[in-house]
């Protein structure tokens, strides 16, 4: 008898869905599955109050690729993707920092502050442009095992190797340094502005429990680089919709090409006989036979929860326990009866539609890291800031606004726990910060909600509240993400492949790994 | 927002064209009327006027100021005289050019450098270790051109100094009704003109002075339209438009070297030191791949394209800047980078970066030109720049 | 007459330089800026390669190389010692007190540990890669390079290129439960880097100071290199000069200049000085690229050492001693010295010396925060580590007769470390193999003809003394 599905996808977040989509484009049969009443995992919107739309968790798109847009022809299921072309870095002093998209009216603003950085910041924003197309076709490269001597291991490391010095020495120590170094250090090298500098290196800490100032922050400083809208590369976007509409985008792409999608399906375990994956088994005991199965959870759930210890190599056990979540963001999201007032702008104005970040100096951004260190939430994090219904007058009542604020640090480990209390705590922690550049804001919010590692792990099942399914550091990026001989979106199971964050090239809303996933199980053959 | 120029106050009554353009992050006008035509006549007839306070401007003071900008320019600036404006590029260690501008002399430890895009950075980066001060004086010193045959005459007017002394290329201090200013006798339209650069404070009270000494020489106020149609007659590279600074190039191919510019008169391979020195040397030792040239398009073969069609040709107004294909021989011989139709020489020129063996003056080659939604080829020659070159230029 | 080379300073690397290039028929003259024997520069710490020992012939000339056993004692509460020896099984028992745990897993931890410092050996032993090399002798030492790696096995290969990067807390949280332990092998991992063991690039840092050691030893030895360098025939060493400028004609050198004004013409130059004093103040402004110059301003140094001395009325009561209680112990240190300052309760490694202790310290940074390096400060550190000292060895502080502390920038004009940084460029990921002190540097040549870089800046850095300079002489011999 032969099974109804070619393929059974776990967990309908943006991965699995490009996975499934693309399986389904193909001719196969799909079905994804997901726990949640929707999908998207940590790319939803909610009307978590009545009449405000949330992007509930991640909330800007920059990093989905290009190709997938095309392909899965998602402007045609609704994507709309607008700009936003300023970042707002607002200052103690009363000051503020304006980062424009526009080159005349940047250098200008820039110029105030410091005029060598006005200058540095052309030559900056090439020299990242160069790194970002170095890096692009390492994006969809299945990542080559440089220990194995597989022939198809060996071509790909030739060609590695090939393309790494096709870039020439300038580009190519460039790009070793961007791997190596901390945010901070590789933009003191550029400029000398401090608001500047630590605007810039916040984008090496996004989700990742380091600091400015660690070592290998640059390198995800450049995987946020990586965004392209319309060609031009790190500009940062905003869904109509919320991020929910990138989902829901997708999912209706995999419909058009006859993809089965159930939510309020949880998945218990995969089903594993003869070393073969052949189904799943939900919670309420329900089988499902597939030809094979996609996991698109992250590699502790899948392997060691879904799969079970029993069934897999020791090694490969002890190297998906070594895997490093260590969750360390938080969101905190606001329903306002007012645009907040920022004392650097009284009046107002465009710098309200673009992102705001809460990055005055280096050292703030360092402190906020140290308290997450030893268990705590920052007292006075780092904020990254957008204002949806600016952009997007859907997604809030007339004259009220949504405010999506991500948070760094809030360590899914914190002293005694995240209690309610706690959670409380953090968001006063965020509220309070943001008031003491805006102080209007307070008496503006009409509801909020606070999102804590802890929420993030039990709501969307992200190991330990990580948002890329797993830390992007050096020791597990690339051939070794997960871990070595399971890189590329195959497992020890035959018939279970991984589809999620947790496999090349790591996290962000991309969609790179499912489309990767989906392109390395179709080349198997039917 | 753009910034404006200290003269935008008496730019914008005048701009009854509303034609606004960016320059290094300022508003200029492309023109005043509602056409270019009138302004771009002034150049050749009377004189006309033109705010080029966008460039951008560094002093540089000190014991060592003369060493600094000998080594960043390829020209020998240890022998500029107190009062000499030199024209130079500027190059990277591989000898690529980065930038065109001048660098003049207004005292024995005292220069002033002009630039197309922003290069204090650059001058910065190969100060080190030198006893020297720069200053960016881009937005504190406003700057004016006055070009054409009553360019002296109108200054004169107006000037507390006998200007009748003040050579091409040269520059003196002087009082214009009391505002002072420095006065180089340069200019972007290859005729007879100067510049003015002075405090920001006094521009409008310069402008005033200006506008009225001239009146009764057919004084114009001109746009970039006006100004890029003579600078091609002139045979005046454009940065960005006839060629990429090494620094913005993506690929190598981008790049050009001075000698593949027409520039190796500005190369003194005599001096010891200067960025892009050893590179340069070697260069010196070949033909280069490129030359920069004139062209001449052969008007009949042009005419006929539209005649065979039932058309007069249809030529655009203003000067264009866009690549156009160049070929000879069977091939592709290279690229024009700027043209027109040039009213004064009734001639259709373009300036064009042709391979070594296409360049000799006099070869034939064609440019690509769309006629109807259709890529055809006119006849062209290479001719030796400038187009035009009045004696009164340099008298 | 033979030809003159010049080598610029006196330590372990111009000193293999040297001799290096005097056995191929040079006429070596070193110049020193010290005066003769001052002290703390004659001993190396770190393991001196086989390849020199060879070469040179050092243990004719009575190399002796202190391997001291325990290797490190560390004061734990209520008393308790943890002692690791030399002898894996005895690290072993001293660790099982602690935790039983750890002691199963210490031999293993010491084989892995070994394994990928012999590869960082093989790394060290060779001049630095180079990706970017063009023709049969670049690709010919990178395909050796891919070869030996493929040697090691896939795990060992694996293992090589997850650990690596790692921070070191990572990889000792990895394996071991008890604080004592991981804090005291943490700490390996930060010795003279301005970093704490949660950073990325510690666990390299931690295995090139095990290059050379036996198996379960994570601190390097001490010997007496330099002076048996100093005293080895074949080479003229000149104290107490220094170059006050490189002479140079048509991007070619042609000698040096010393600060009274006296001329050497040389047709080689070694500089053991830091790259940025040899390029940027040594010679005259305008040979070097400014992308060039740009790219070496950049090179980090950031010392973050103090060497305190103290002399005591009688024997200190331990060889050595590690106050390095746990990872975060040595974390909150560093966090002090990212504020640029010292840190309140620093990482302490005591050694006793002839007579005395010396204390090597962190974190002191170089930059201070609002102030500078003055003798309150270096008063107050002393009296910091007297005070740490005295808290865990009861009555040491009453021993103390005299203190003396050498701060960063004491460091940095006695023995030319820039910022007090004993690798001159510190010892980051990012300034490693062939981006180490810069990726224009990273061959020892210089872009003036016949000027060579020859100091621990270079590569392999300053954890095996004299191999910099060894590598440096190499090239400049083959550039001849």
């Amino acid at each position: 008898m032969s099974p109804r599905y070619d393929a059974i996808v776990i967990g309908g977040g943006h991965n699995g869905l490009v996975c499934a989509a693309y399986l389904a484009r193909a001719g196969k049969r799909v079905l994804v599955l997901e726990r949640r009443e929707r999908v998207g995992g940590a790319a939803v919107s909610e009307e978590v109050f009545p009449g405000f739309r949330f992007s509930v968790f991640s909330y800007v798109v920059s990093l989905l690729r290009p190709e997938i847009i095309r392909e899965l022809e998602l402007p045609r299921h609704g994507l709309h993707i607008l700009p936003l072309e300023s970042t707002l870095t607002p200052l103690a002093n009363g000051d503020s920092l304006t980062q424009w998209n526009d080159h005349d009216q940047n250098r200008r603003e820039l110029a105030r502050h410091s005029l060598r950085d006005a200058e540095a910041y052309e030559e900056y924003g090439r020299r990242m442009h160069q790194m970002a197309r170095a890096v692009k076709p390492l994006l969809a490269m299945t990542p080559p095992d440089p220990a194995s001597l597989h022939p198809r291991d060996l071509l790909g490391m030739a060609r590695l190797g090939g393309h790494l010095r096709g870039l020439g020495s300038a580009r190519f120590h460039e790009l070793c340094k961007l791997m190596t170094m901390s945010s901070a250090d590789y933009l003191d090298q550029w400029f000398e502005c401090e608001p500047l500098k630590a605007t810039k290196s916040a984008s090496g800490i996004i989700g990742t429990l380091a600091g400015p100032r660690s070592p290998g922050t640059a390198f995800v400083l450049l995987h946020h680089y990586m965004g392209e809208l319309d060609g031009v590369f790190r500009a940062w976007g905003f869904a109509k919709g919320g991020n929910g509409s990138v989902s829901e985008a997708i999912a209706a792409a995999a419909r058009s090409w006859g993809a089965e999608i159930r939510t309020n399906a949880t998945v218990a375990r995969v089903r594993v006989e003869g070393g073969r994956a052949d189904g799943v088994v939900l919670e309420d005991g329900e089988e499902i036979d597939a030809r094979r199965v996609v996991s698109n959870a992250d590699p502790r759930r899948t392997f060691l929860e879904m799969v079970g210890e029993k069934h897999l190599p020791a090694e490969f056990v002890a190297a998906i326990r070594r895997y490093r979540f260590r969750g360390s963001s938080g969101k905190v999201n606001l329903a306002l009866g007012e645009l907040p007032r920022f004392t650097c702008l009284p009046q107002g104005g465009a710098h309200l539609r673009g992102a705001i970040s809460i990055s005055p100096s280096v050292e703030y951004l360092e402190r906020a890291y140290d308290e997450a260190k030893y268990g705590e939430f920052s007292s006075r994090p780092y904020l990254d800031m957008v204002i949806p219904s600016l952009l997007d007058p859907s997604m809030a009542p007339p004259g009220r606004h949504v405010m999506s604020i991500f948070v760094q640090y809030a360590p899914y480990r914190l002293n005694g726990g995240w209690t309610d209390a706690r959670r409380e705590a953090f968001g006063d922690a965020v509220v309070n910060t943001l008031a003491e550049y805006a102080p209007n804001v307070k008496s503006a919010i009409l509801h909020r909600q606070v999102i804590t590692p802890a929420d993030i792990e039990r709501t969307l099942g992200l190991s330990e509240g990580n948002i890329f399914q797993g830390e992007l550091s050096l020791q597990q990026m690339f051939f070794l993400r997960p871990a070595a001989a399971v890189s590329r979106y195959r497992t020890p199971i035959q018939d279970l492949f991984q589809c999620g964050a947790g496999t090349h090239p790591g996290g962000g809303v991309m969609g790179a790994s499912g489309r990767n996933a989906a392109r390395a199980i179709l080349g198997e053959g039917a | 927002m753009l910034k404006t120029t200290p003269f935008h106050p008496r730019i914008a009554a005048l701009c009854k064209s509303h034609a606004w353009r960016r320059w290094a992050g300022y508003v200029v006008a492309s023109s005043y009327e509602l056409s270019h035509e009138r302004e771009y006549h002034a150049i050749r007839v009377a004189a006309a006027l033109f705010d080029i306070s966008p460039l951008y401007k560094y002093v540089v003071r000190g014991k060592d100021a003369a060493r600094l900008l000998d080594r960043v320019v390829t020209r020998d600036v240890t022998r500029a005289s107190i009062g000499q404006v030199l024209y130079t590029p500027w190059c990277d260690g591989l000898g690529k050019v980065l930038d065109d501008g001048t660098v003049a002399r207004l005292g024995e430890n005292t220069f002033r450098m002009t630039s197309a895009d922003p290069g204090l950075r650059w001058l910065e980066q190969n100060a080190l270790g030198l006893d020297v001060a720069i200053e960016d004086v881009s937005d504190s010193t406003a700057a004016l051109a006055l070009q054409g045959p009553y360019a002296r005459a109108i200054l004169q007017q107006v000037a507390d100094c006998d200007l009748a002394g003040l050579k091409y290329f040269r520059l003196m201090a002087a009082r214009l009704r009391g505002v002072p200013v420095t006065i180089s006798r340069t200019g972007y339209t290859g005729d007879l003109g100067y510049e003015i650069w002075l405090d920001s404070a006094h521009a409008l009270e310069l402008w005033d002075a200006l506008i009225d000494a001239g009146a009764g020489y057919g004084i114009t106020p001109a746009g970039m339209l006006a100004l890029d149609l003579a600078r091609i007659e002139a045979g005046l590279m454009l940065i960005d438009v006839d060629y990429v600074s090494a620094r913005k190039a993506l690929i190598e191919s981008q790049k050009s070297s001075p000698f593949e510019l027409g520039l190796g008169w500005t190369v003194d391979l005599k001096k010891e030191r200067f960025v892009g020195r050893s590179a340069l040397a070697e260069e010196a030792q070949h033909e280069p791949q490129w030359r920069f040239v004139g062209l001449e398009v052969d008007w009949h073969s042009l005419e006929g394209l539209y005649a065979e069609l039932g058309l007069a040709p249809q030529l655009p107004g203003a000067a264009w800047r866009m690549s156009v294909p160049a070929y000879a021989g069977g091939e592709q011989a290279g690229y024009a980078t700027s043209g027109g139709w040039s009213p004064l020489l009734k001639q259709y020129i373009a300036l064009a970066h042709l391979q070594s063996r296409w360049a000799a003056i006099g070869t034939q080659v064609e440019i690509e030109l769309t006629v109807e939604h259709r890529r055809k080829r006119a006849a062209a020659r290479v001719v030796p720049r400038p187009f035009f070159d009045p004696g009164r230029k340099r008298g | 007459m033979n030809a003159r080379a010049v080598v610029i300073d006196a330590g372990a690397n111009e000193l293999v330089a040297a001799h290096v290039l005097a056995r191929r028929g040079w006429n070596v003259l070193v110049l020193d800026r010290t005066a003769a024997h001052a002290e703390g520069g004659t001993q190396a710490a770190g393991w001196v390669a086989p390849a020199i020992v060879r070469d040179l012939e050092l243990d004719r000339h009575g190399l002796e190389i202190q391997r001291p056993d325990p290797w490190v004692t560390a004061p734990v509460a209520d008393g308790a010692r943890l002692e690791l020896w030399n002898d894996v099984t005895r690290s072993a028992e001293s660790i099982r007190r602690f935790s039983p745990n750890d002691a199963a897993r210490w031999p293993a931890f010491c084989e892995q540990m070994s394994t990928l410092a012999r590869a960082l050996e093989a790394l060290s032993m060779a001049p630095p890669p180079d990706p970017m090399g063009e023709g049969v002798g670049a690709l010919a030492e990178l395909s050796g390079i891919a070869l030996r790696m493929r040697s090691m096995g896939r795990q060992g290969l694996e293992d090589l290129l997850r650990i690596v990067p790692m921070p070191v807390a990572d990889l000792l949280d990895d394996w071991f439960e008890s604080d004592a332990l991981k804090g005291v092998l943490g700490a390996a991992g930060v010795l003279h880097l301005h970093q704490g063991p949660r950073a990325g690039g510690t666990t390299l840092h931690f295995l090139q100071n095990h290059v050379g050691c036996a198996p379960g030893v994570f601190r390097p030895a001490v010997s007496n290199l330099v002076r048996v360098l100093g005293a080895l025939p074949g080479i003229e060493i000149r104290r107490d000069v220094d170059v006050a400028r490189i002479e140079v004609r048509d991007e070619r050198v042609t000698g040096v200049t010393l600060t009274g004004g006296e001329e050497i013409p040389a047709a080689l130059v070694l500089s053991g000085a830091d790259p940025r004093r040899t390029l940027l103040s040594l010679l005259e402004p305008g040979w070097l690229d400014p992308e060039f110059v740009r790219t070496l301003r950049g090179m980090r140094s950031r010392g973050v050492v103090a060497q305190v001395t103290l002399t005591l009325d009688r024997a200190a009561g331990f060889e050595t001693l590690a106050i390095a209680p746990s990872l975060d112990h040595l974390e909150r240190a560093h966090d002090d010295a990212k504020y640029g300052r010292v840190s309140q309760q620093p990482y302490i490694e005591a050694r006793a010396g002839n007579p005395g202790v010396h204390a090597h310290v962190q974190f002191a940074p170089y930059a201070l925060a609002g102030t500078s390096w003055d003798d309150a400060h270096r008063a107050a550190l002393a009296e910091l580590v007297v005070r740490t000292l005295d808290e865990r060895v009861p009555g040491f502080g009453a021993r103390v007769t005299a203190r003396s502390v050498l701060g960063p920038p004491d460091l940095e004009s006695r023995f030319g470390w820039p910022e007090g940084q004993m690798h001159h460029a510190e010892p980051a990921l990012d300034q490693w193999l062939w981006m180490r002190p810069t990726p224009d540097l990273a061959r020892y040549r210089t872009p003036i003809a016949g000027l060579y870089l020859c100091g621990s800046a270079m590569h392999p850095g300053g954890w095996l003394p004299g191999a910099c300079g060894y590598h440096a002489a190499r090239q400049a011999l083959s550039g001849h």
